[in-house]
């Protein structure tokens, strides 16, 4: 076998030689472009296409989301974003597929009640990290923030916090100033009130009662305030549902079924309810922020009254609803810096201040959340007015339960309709609610060895 | 007798093996060639059908639920003698063998009625068809968006009927104690009538107009005329039309999940439509698949049943 001798002089290079040259070359180019695109996710200076799924397709939020990825796309002209909305009560089923074959897309807007499903499959990039790296840190509301991290079960951030819900209770103010009632103020007022208007002949009811898909939130928004009950778990870890005060409240407020209520909201969901109110069905509605454009665009906002919540007897003022509506990333994204560059900008003022306003809800930036819109905003105002309540405690429904929303969802919901309907007591379906949901809950503080 | 034997031709040109048993590459190809062609069939059938079976068959085997990965596993037949003790499973049963009787019943009875109607001679018959098979036409989803509308309390005929004084405002067919099992039949009636009235006119109408004339020279009435020259003739088809339109009632899911969701309480929740609430609304997939074993063995049996049954009453 022949060696080469070493380069020297005006001798040629060995052929080895050149070869481990141009190999070495090939390899610093591959890793230079490489260092360029910031490996694992740099996306300063090359093009970059970007997907954004949403879980809500609502075609007014769908006008506003894609009015706010194009504001993104100004403000960075390197970054596209291509929007697609998947139905909001299937689209967990499209998520899961697309992590099972691998094939998510690098931006989702979850609800919070669905983060737990998720981290659980290893899908979502924790945003700790991120943020804390971020000037917008200071800027956000710390409330909300802490409520998007109890969204995981880890307590880690997979969801910003850039807006979030509250829950409200509207009135049909022109009714009420007809039949000489004042603002409602009291749960005693809400029950009287209900009972004053309703009038089946004319097809008008005092109340909308929610006892379709998505019930549970609503059951949450009336029945722990009316109980003064402030946590869903006690300390041990056992649900609360069947507590003496919930159950009490639950048999009250069921009693409006019927009596006060429609027959047919016993399959009433976001939908319907939202049309009775609206259409002059129902004279008081309880349901998010959300959806007070929604009232002030089918009826006038002259008509349309709004109130947080009523204090209980127990003198505590319990607030409900503050769900963090946010966006989160893919693990499996090929372009994270890119991603959390618009996930910032819907936290930046600029962004925030056009997401929040547009949405309805509240803002995460605590800049935004001083910008005159939000005090002319009475549904905005009325939740704020209840979170500064004397003695106010804010109840966190367990989203970082896995198994939480399957609970809510698939299994509690025929058994409410038949509490509705008479066909099975209050109590034994709180019973059974508590049960299910303490499980849950010794199960977690098992895995998570708190 | 004389046994005629194929003379075998050389390996360079032949088409039988060689003396030495190996095969000419032409004779290879020619054997290969039928295969060859039903392959891409055999392939779409494994890819779309048995692997799909397959890995339903698996997972009823194991604890799968994707928002609780760590309590995954081999579950041997945990997930079939959960059923035993699951109410709901039974009660989707119970009412999954209602809606394929009264369904298939109620459809076979119209569709026959209007078949026969429609096979007469009258003025605007052609009309008459067109508008009686366009609800088969009309998409599922479509046909559910048209009877939530009908049914809405705000907006549907409830609404007017109200105020007439009929029935009460604030009320719906579809959320009324008791009255919820009718109004998915109504819906279900609209889509899937036209379905056996098309079968059986189309046989209908080969039936010899002389066996009419014959049996009418015989006396016969329009009973005996019905059960002797008709219903021979339609007999395969109202088989062929009953069986498939009971597999179909029996895998009903997008009216019934449209229109009611499985409820209220669940009273309108089928087997299939418990499968999709346990697999894809409370992801767990190993309950689920084990229910879908159970459907897709109950329908084979049902099915088989049938026809057996069937048959045995032709031949006798």
């Amino acid at each position: 076998m022949t060696r080469h001798a070493p380069a020297a002089g005006g001798r040629s290079l060995p052929l080895r030689r050149v070869v481990a040259a141009a190999s070495a070359a090939v390899l610093m180019l591959g890793l230079a472009a490489c260092s360029n695109s910031g490996g694992g996710g740099g996306d300063s200076e090359k093009k970059v296409a970007l997907q954004l799924w949403d879980t809500d397709t609502r075609p007014d939020r769908t006008a506003n989301l894609k009015a706010l990825i194009a504001m993104f796309e100004k403000e960075n002209p390197n970054i596209t974003i291509s929007y697609l909305g998947l139905p909001t009560d299937s689209y967990m089923q499209k998520l899961s597929t697309a992590i099972a074959t691998k094939s998510t897309p690098d931006l989702v807007t979850p609800k919070a009640s669905d983060v737990a499903a998720l981290v659980a499959q290893n899908a979502l990039a924790p945003l700790d990290d991120r943020l804390a790296g971020s000037s917008i840190a200071k800027k956000i509301d710390p409330n909300m923030l802490k409520s998007a991290k109890a969204a995981a079960p880890d307590d880690k951030l997979y969801l910003t916090p850039a807006t979030a819900l509250a829950d409200a209770i509207y009135y049909r103010a022109d009714w009420f100033q007809q039949a000489g009632l004042a603002k409602p103020a009291t749960w005693d007022d809400f029950f009287s009130d209900a009972s004053t208007l309703t009038d089946p002949s004319a097809g008008r009811f005092g109340y909308t009662i929610r006892g379709g898909a998505g019930f549970f939130s609503q059951f949450v928004q009336m029945v722990y305030p009316m109980a003064g009950v402030g946590t869903f778990f006690d300390s041990k870890g056992r649900s609360t549902l069947d507590s003496p005060a919930v159950v009490a409240a639950t048999e009250k407020y069921v009693s409006l079924y019927g009596k006060d209520t429609a027959k047919s909201d016993l399959t009433a969901d976001f939908k319907t309810m939202v049309a009775q109110f609206d259409n002059g069905g129902a004279a008081m509605l309880s349901h998010s922020i959300g959806s007070y454009p929604t009232h002030i665009a089918a009826l006038k906002p002259s008509q349309v009254g709004v109130v947080g919540t009523f204090p209980a007897d127990n003198g505590k003022t319990i607030v409900t609803g503050q769900m963090v509506t946010g966006f989160g990333m893919f693990k499996a994204g090929a372009h994270q810096d890119a991603a959390w560059k618009f996930l910032e900008f819907t936290m930046s003022k600029e962004g925030n201040s056009f997401w929040a306003q547009k949405s309805g809800y509240l803002p995460g930036n605590t800049d935004v959340a001083k910008e005159s819109w939000v005090a002319s905003n009475p549904a905005m105002t009325a939740a704020l007015d209840t979170q500064k309540a004397k003695n106010a405690t804010v109840l966190q429904q367990p989203y970082y339960l896995p198994q939480f929303s399957a609970i809510t969802t698939t299994d509690l919901l025929p058994k409410w309709q038949k509490v509705l309907q008479g066909d099975e007591s209050a109590k034994a379906f709180l019973t059974d609610a508590a049960k299910q949901l303490t499980a849950a809950q010794q199960d977690y503080l098992k895995r998570s060895k708190k | 007798m004389t046994v005629a034997v194929p003379r075998r031709r050389s390996s360079q040109g032949g088409l039988s093996p060689s003396p030495r048993g190996r095969q000419s590459p032409i004779a290879r190809r020619t054997r290969l060639y039928p295969y060859l062609l039903i392959a891409p069939a055999v392939l779409l059938v494994l890819v779309f059908l048995v692997y799909p079976v397959a890995s339903v068959f698996f997972y009823s085997l194991q604890h799968s639920n994707v928002t609780q990965p760590w309590n995954d596993g081999f579950a041997g037949v945990d997930n079939f003698t959960r059923m035993f003790g699951d109410p709901l499973f039974w009660q989707s049963l119970r009412f999954t063998l209602q809606w394929v009787l009264v369904e298939v019943a109620l459809q076979f009875v119209f569709g026959l009625a209007l078949a026969l109607l429609l096979n007469r001679t009258f003025v605007g018959r052609g009309i008459a068809r067109a508008l009686t098979f366009s609800p088969w036409a009309v998409s599922g989803i479509l046909t559910t968006t048209i009877w939530i509308l009908i049914y809405n309390p705000a907006t549907g005929i409830g609404r007017y009927l109200a105020d007439l004084g009929i029935g009460e405002h604030g009320t719906s067919l579809l959320s009324g104690q008791g009255t919820t099992f009718l109004a998915v039949v109504i819906a279900e009636l609209w889509k899937g009538v036209p379905f056996f009235a098309i079968l059986i006119l189309a046989d209908l109408q080969s039936v010899p107009g002389e066996l009419y004339e014959a049996a009418d020279v015989d006396g016969a009435g329009p009973l005996r005329r019905f059960v002797s020259v008709t219903w021979p003739h339609i007999r395969q088809a109202v088989v062929l039309a009953t069986l498939l339109r009971g597999v179909w009632e029996f895998n009903n899911v997008d009216l019934l999940y449209t229109l009611t969701g499985g409820g209220p309480a669940n009273s309108t929740t089928t087997l299939p439509l418990y499968v999709a609430q346990t697999a894809i609304q409370s992801r767990d997939f190993g309950y689920g698949s084990a229910l879908t074993v159970v459907a897709f063995l109950l329908l084979t049996f049902f099915s088989l049943l049938y026809l057996r049954l069937t048959k045995r009453g032709a031949e006798s």
